[in-house]
C-alpha cells in the first residue's frame, strides 16, 4: 500500500527493490501482455477491435439515449435506477438503502467504481460488516492493504505471506499451497456470502437494448453476491454501456481476451431487475447507480473522450514497461497502469497527479494493446501538454515554470543555430573535468543530475558533425537549399 | 425522474446539445438497428445429426481444457447411470449427508432418479417453484443437475436461464454442477447463442456457464473452485427427440412468455 | 547510382555528441553513389520539447526545420523518432494553422529514416560492408511502434556476410529512455535500461545496435556504469563496416 504522502518516484522505488513484485510482474507479463499481442496478431476477424472501438465511440456520442434506454427497461422490470452525479451522491443513495433495509453484512463483487467512490469506509461508519468476496479484493482487505492491479489485486504478495495472513485472521493452521488456501478462503466467505443482507458490485457493461447489466467473473463470488442477499446495488460507470445485444458479444468478447485471453470468463451474468415473489433466490431489491463522478467532464472535452471507451480490461497493464517495474501502488490511485495514468489526472486532478502524467516514455505498447484501439499515448501528450502552459478548462496551474523557463531558452537555441553551436562550445570546454579516463561523464550538476544517478553519459564530441562537415565534406558539393538564407 | 433529467441533460450539454431538449432514440434509428438473425437461427435450425455431432466432439475438446467432464449417452436411462454414479462415487463437500438438488425441467424428470436411491441414504430435492425452503435445501446439497437451454461448442458455454421452477442457486450453491444437454441444443458459436438470446432478453436473470469456478490470484496459480461449483459435468444425450417431447417442450416456451 | 540528392538531417544528439554515426552515413552513401548535402544551421527537431508538453516551444523548433528543409528534394534521418516527431507531429502542431499544417504535411511526406530510405524506397539491401562479429538489435519504440519499421534493419544487417545477428528477448519493449523521463524519474528508467542490457548480455552478442541514438545513449550510458553488456554502434556504423576501434568502448 502507499501511504498519502509518499510521491510515485518513493513508491516505484519500492516496487523495483522488491523482488516479489518484480518475478510476479514478469510473470503476468510474460504470459498475459505478449499473449495478448499474439491473440490480437492471430485473430480471424480482424475488424472486430476497430468496429468494437467505433461502436463505443457512437454510444458516447448518444449516452443519453442509451441510458435512458437502459433505465426505462430496467424499471419495468421493477427495478429501481438512481443518477448519482458526485461520489457522495452514490454513497447517500446506497447508505439509504442499506438503511431502509436493516442491512448489517455486505458482500462485495470486485468494483473497482466502489473503490473509486470510497463505499466502504461509508458504509463501515454506518456500522456495516463489508466483506471482499473477490479473493484477491479478500486478502487485501484482510491485509489492511490495496489492491495493486486491475484484475489479479494481490499480485504484489506471494504464497508465504497469504500462508501467514491467513493462519492469522483465519484461524487455520500455516500453510502456503495455493489450492488449501484457497480452499479456506472458500469456506470462510460462503458463510458470509449465504448471510449478507447485501450484494454491492460493479458493472462490467449494461446492455441497453434489453435492459441487463452484465457482470463477468471467473470465481463465482459475484453469482453468489446477486443471487443470495435479497438486496442487490451495482454501482456503473455512466460510460460502461453498449446500446445492443450484438455490441454486447463483441464488447465481452475483447474484454474477457483482454483480460485473461479467455474466450469468455467463467461465468457472464444478465440482471435485470428484482427476481420474481415465486424464485427462492434472487434479489427482491434490484438498484442501479448509474455514476458521473467528473466523466461527463471528460466526455465534453473532443482530446479526451476517448479514454471512456475504455472496458477495464487491464491488458495495458500487461504490456507496460514502467507498470511492470514499478508495480500498481505507485499510482496511489484507484486506477493504475497507462489507463490510471490518463483516468486518475482526469477524474481527481491533474497538478495533483502530475507524475501520473509525466512518469512514462510513451513508448506506445498500450496502444497496441487496447482492444479498443484508445491513443492512452496521444492523450498523456496532451495531459503533459496542460501541465506545460495551465489550462483554465482544467483547472490546472502550470506545473514547473522553471523547467518552462529551461524550454524557452531551448527555443532560443533551436531557432537561432549560430547560438546554438556557440552553445555547445561552451559546454565542451566546461565539461572538461567531468570527463573520466574511460572518455564519460559520470556526474552532472544542475536540472540534469538524475541521468547520472545511474548512467554515465557520453561528452560532447571534439568536433561536432556540423564542424565535421565544413571540415571534411563540404568542399566541391553544391550548397545545400536555403543554407545561405539560414541566419534568421 | 428529476434526478434523471438532470443527470442526462447534463450529458447533453458535455455533448453539446441542446440540455433541455430531450433527443429520442426514433431519431437515430442506427443506435439500436438488430442485427438480421434470420440466417443465423435458420443455419442452426437445418443443421444435421452429423454436423451436431461435430459440435459434441468440439464441445467435449474445450470443456476439457476448462476440466469439464463430458459424457455422452444414447438414451435417459444411459445418462441417468452417470448421474447415480457420480452421486455415490463423490464425497460432499461441505457436510455430511448427500443432498442433490433437481431442476423442475422435464429431461431432469426423465432421468427417474427418484427410483434410483430407494435403499441409500441420497435425499433428491426439485426446485419446485411452491417449495419454501428451497433456499436452505440448495445450501445443503452438494450436486445441482440443470438442463440449460443451449451449450456453444466453441467456448463449451452453457447458456442458462432463470424461469420459474429453475432458480440461480441450483448451479451455483452445489460443489457439483451436472448439465443434461440435448445434442440438437448444441451450439456452434456466442453468435448463435446471441442471437437466440433475442428471444429471451425480457428475462430478469440469465448465466453463461463455462467450466468449473476458478481463481488464479495467489501467485497466478490456477485452482478450480473458488466460490462456485468446483466440478462441472456434461451429459449430452444423443438420444432422437420424440415428437411428444418437441410439444411439450414448446408448450413450456410459450407459458413463459 | 544517381537519384534524389538525399538532405542529411543528422539530429541533434548525432551532431553535438555521435558525430561518427553522421559520418558512416556518409560513407556508406559514397560508397553506393548517392549523392547528399547538409543543410547547415539545423538543429533539432522538437522532439525533447513536445515529449514534455511543451507543444508551443516545439513548434518553433519544427517551424525552423521546416524552413530549413522544405526545399530538400529527400530528408533521410539516423533517427527513427525524429522521424516520427515530423511526420506524426509536425502536422497536429500547425492545427490551426492551414498555411503551416499543408508544409508540414509536405516536408513529413519527404522525410524517411535511414535504413528504410536505403530499403524502401532505394531497393538496397546489401551495402558491401565488412563488418564482421555476433550482433543484437533493438528495437526503438518510435520506429517499431510508432514508423512500422522492423524487418529493413535486420533485412541489411542480415546480408552482411560476417556478421551474425541474435535476437534478443523483447527486443521491441522501451529501454527507459523516454526524453525527460529518464531525468525526471531516474530509478524507473534505469530499471528499464537494465532489462534491456540483461536481455543483451543474455545472447552474449559482441555488439548491440539499432536505429536511435537516444536509445543506443540510454543503453551505453548503463552499460559504461555497469562495466558489463555490449559494445553499442548505431546500426550506420554497421553498415559503414566499422572497425572496432571507432566504436565507443566499455
Amino acid at each position: 500500500m502507499s501511504s498519502p504522502n509518499s510521491t510515485y518516484s518513493e513508491e516505484a522505488k519500492k516496487g523495483i527493490a522488491s523482488p516479489r513484485l518484480q518475478a510476479s510482474l514478469h510473470n503476468l507479463q510474460h504470459r498475459f501482455g505478449k499473449g495478448a499481442m499474439d491473440l490480437w496478431a492471430n485473430m480471424e476477424d480482424q475488424d472486430m477491435r476497430r468496429r468494437v472501438k467505433k461502436s463505443r465511440m457512437k454510444n458516447l456520442a448518444h449516452l443519453d439515449i442509451v441510458l435512458d434506454e437502459l433505465a426505462e427497461k430496467v424499471r419495468a422490470r421493477g427495478g429501481n435506477i438512481y443518477f448519482a452525479k458526485t461520489a457522495q451522491d452514490a454513497i447517500d443513495y446506497t447508505l439509504a438503502v442499506a438503511r431502509k433495509n436493516k442491512v448489517k453484512r455486505v458482500v462485495k463483487g470486485k468494483s473497482m467504481t466502489s473503490m473509486e467512490i470510497g463505499i466502504d469506509p461509508a458504509l463501515e461508519d454506518e456500522g456495516i460488516e463489508v466483506v471482499e468476496t473477490d479473493l484477491g479484493e479478500y486478502i487485501i482487505q484482510l491485509a489492511g492493504d490495496t489492491p495493486s492491479h486491475i484484475i489479479a489485486p494481490c499480485i504484489h504478495m506471494d504464497r508465504n505471506q497469504i500462508g501467514k495472513l491467513f493462519a492469522e485472521k483465519l484461524g487455520i493452521d500455516h500453510t502456503n499451497d495455493p489450492p488449501t488456501l484457497t480452499m479456506a478462503a472458500r469456506k470462510a466467505l460462503r458463510e458470509k456470502l449465504l448471510s449478507a443482507d447485501m450484494g454491492l458490485t460493479g458493472c462490467n457493461l449494461a446492455c441497453a437494448e434489453t435492459g441487463h447489466i452484465s457482470l463477468v467473473s471467473n470465481e463465482g463470488n459475484i453469482r453468489m453476491s446477486t443471487t443470495m442477499p435479497p438486496v442487490h446495488v451495482a454501482l456503473m460507470g455512466m460510460e460502461r454501456i453498449v446500446a445492443t445485444l450484438e455490441e454486447h458479444r463483441e464488447t465481452t468478447q475483447l474484454l474477457t481476451r483482454g483480460a485473461a485471453l479467455q474466450k469468455l470468463s467463467t461465468y457472464v451474468s444478465f440482471i435485470g431487475g428484482p427476481s420474481s415473489d415465486d424464485d427462492p433466490d434472487g434479489p427482491k431489491e434490484f438498484h442501479l447507480v448509474i455514476i458521473d463522478n467528473g466523466r461527463s467532464k471528460i466526455l465534453a472535452d473532443p482530446e479526451f473522450r476517448e479514454v471512456l471507451a475504455c472496458i477495464r480490461c487491464g491488458a495495458c497493464l500487461n504490456i507496460c514497461p514502467v507498470y511492470g517495474r514499478i508495480g500498481g501502488h505507485a499510482y496511489n490511485s484507484t486506477y493504475c497502469g497507462p489507463i490510471g495514468a490518463v483516468v486518475t489526472p482526469l477524474l481527481d486532478g491533474i497538478n495533483k497527479h502530475a507524475d501520473l502524467c509525466k512518469g512514462e516514455t510513451l513508448c506506445g505498447a498500450c496502444k497496441d494493446i487496447c482492444p479498443v484501439q484508445i491513443d492512452l499515448p496521444r492523450m498523456l501528450a496532451a495531459l503533459r501538454h496542460k501541465l506545460a502552459y495551465g489550462s483554465d478548462r482544467w483547472n490546472t496551474k502550470q506545473h514547473n515554470p522553471a523547467e518552462a523557463y529551461t524550454f524557452r531558452i531551448w527555443r532560443l537555441l533551436v531557432t537561432k543555430s549560430s547560438l546554438y553551436q556557440y552553445l555547445i562550445k561552451i559546454a565542451r570546454f566546461f565539461q572538461r573535468p567531468f570527463v573520466t579516463k574511460n572518455h564519460m561523464i559520470r556526474k552532472m550538476a544542475g536540472i540534469a543530475s538524475g541521468w547520472t544517478d545511474g548512467r554515465d553519459l557520453p561528452p560532447i564530441a571534439p568536433k561536432t558533425f556540423a564542424e565535421l562537415w565544413e571540415e571534411k565534406y563540404s568542399k566541391n558539393r553544391p550548397a545545400a537549399p536555403k543554407a545561405a538564407e539560414e541566419e534568421n | 425522474m428529476d434526478n434523471q433529467d438532470t443527470f442526462l441533460s447534463n450529458i447533453r450539454t458535455a455533448l453539446d446539445k441542446a440540455p433541455g431538449i430531450k433527443r429520442s432514440k426514433t431519431t437515430f434509428p442506427e443506435l439500436f438497428a438488430s442485427t438480421n438473425t434470420a440466417e443465423i437461427l435458420q443455419k442452426v435450425r437445418s443443421r444435421t445429426v452429423a454436423e451436431q455431432d461435430q459440435l459434441i466432439e468440439i464441445l467435449r475438446e474445450n470443456g476439457n481444457s476448462l476440466n469439464v467432464c463430458t459424457h455422452i449417452a444414447v438414451s435417459f436411462d444411459e445418462a441417468a447411470a452417470v448421474v447415480v454414479d457420480l452421486i455415490r462415487t463423490k464425497e460432499p463437500e461441505f457436510n455430511h449427508t448427500k443432498h442433490v438438488m433437481l431442476h423442475d425441467h422435464p429431461d431432469v424428470a426423465a432421468l427417474n432418479l427418484w427410483n434410483r436411491f430407494n435403499r441409500e441414504a441420497v435425499t433428491l430435492h426439485t426446485s419446485f417453484n411452491s417449495d419454501q425452503q428451497i433456499k436452505d435445501k440448495t445450501i445443503a446439497s452438494f450436486i445441482g443437475i440443470t438442463a440449460p437451454t443451449n451449450a456453444v461448442a466453441d467456448s463449451a458455454t452453457l447458456i442458462q436461464l432463470t424461469e420459474p421452477g429453475r432458480p440461480r442457486s441450483t448451479s451455483l450453491l452445489p460443489s457439483i454442477h451436472i448439465a443434461i444437454l440435448r445434442r440438437e441444443n448444441l451450439l456452434a458459436d456466442l453468435t448463435e447463442a446471441y442471437a437466440l438470446l433475442e428471444e429471451e432478453a425480457h428475462l430478469d436473470s440469465l448465466v453463461f456457464i463455462s467450466g468449473p469456478s476458478k481463481t488464479a490470484d495467489i501467485e497466478a496459480h490456477m485452482v478450480n473452485g473458488a466460490h462456485g461449483p468446483r466440478e462441472v459435468h456434461f451429459i449430452v444425450l444423443c438420444e432422437p427427440m420424440p415428437e411428444q417431447s418437441v410439444e411439450e417442450l414448446s408448450d413450456e416456451k410459450s407459458e413463459i412468455r | 547510382m544517381s537519384g534524389k540528392t538525399v538532405s542529411l538531417f543528422i539530429q541533434c544528439l548525432v551532431d553535438t555528441m555521435f558525430p561518427e554515426t553522421g559520418e558512416a552515413m556518409i560513407t556508406v552513401f559514397d560508397r553506393l553513389g548517392i549523392p547528399y548535402d547538409y543543410p547547415k544551421g539545423q538543429t533539432c527537431c522538437g522532439q525533447p520539447a513536445f515529449n514534455s508538453g511543451y507543444q508551443q516551444d516545439a513548434a518553433a523548433a519544427a517551424k525552423h526545420f521546416i524552413d530549413l528543409f522544405e526545399d530538400a528534394e529527400v530528408i533521410v534521418c539516423p533517427s527513427g523518432s525524429c522521424v516520427h516527431m515530423v511526420r506524426h507531429h509536425y502536422p497536429d502542431l500547425f492545427a490551426d494553422d492551414p498555411a503551416m499544417h499543408s508544409r508540414a504535411l509536405a516536408v513529413g511526406a519527404k522525410t524517411y529514416e535511414f535504413t528504410q530510405y536505403l530499403v524502401d524506397e532505394l531497393g538496397i539491401v546489401d551495402v558491401g560492408s565488412d563488418f564482421t562479429g555476433t550482433v543484437t538489435y533493438h528495437d526503438s519504440c518510435h520506429l517499431s511502434r510508432g514508423l512500422g519499421i522492423a524487418e529493413q534493419p535486420r533485412t541489411l544487417l542480415g546480408n552482411i556476410q560476417g556478421l551474425e545477428l541474435i535476437e534478443m528477448k523483447d527486443s521491441d519493449t522501451c529501454c527507459g529512455f523516454g526524453g525527460t523521463f529518464s531525468v525526471n524519474y531516474p530509478e524507473i528508467s534505469t530499471a528499464m535500461a537494465d532489462e534491456k542490457i540483461d536481455n543483451i548480455l543474455e545472447t552474449n552478442a559482441e555488439v548491440v545496435t539499432g536505429c536511435d541514438i537516444s536509445c543506443l545513449m540510454n543503453i551505453l550510458g548503463r552499460v559504461s556504469r555497469r562495466e558489463e553488456g555490449a559494445q553499442v554502434l548505431h546500426i550506420a556504423q554497421i553498415l559503414a563496416g566499422a572497425k572496432r576501434d571507432q566504436g565507443e568502448k566499455i
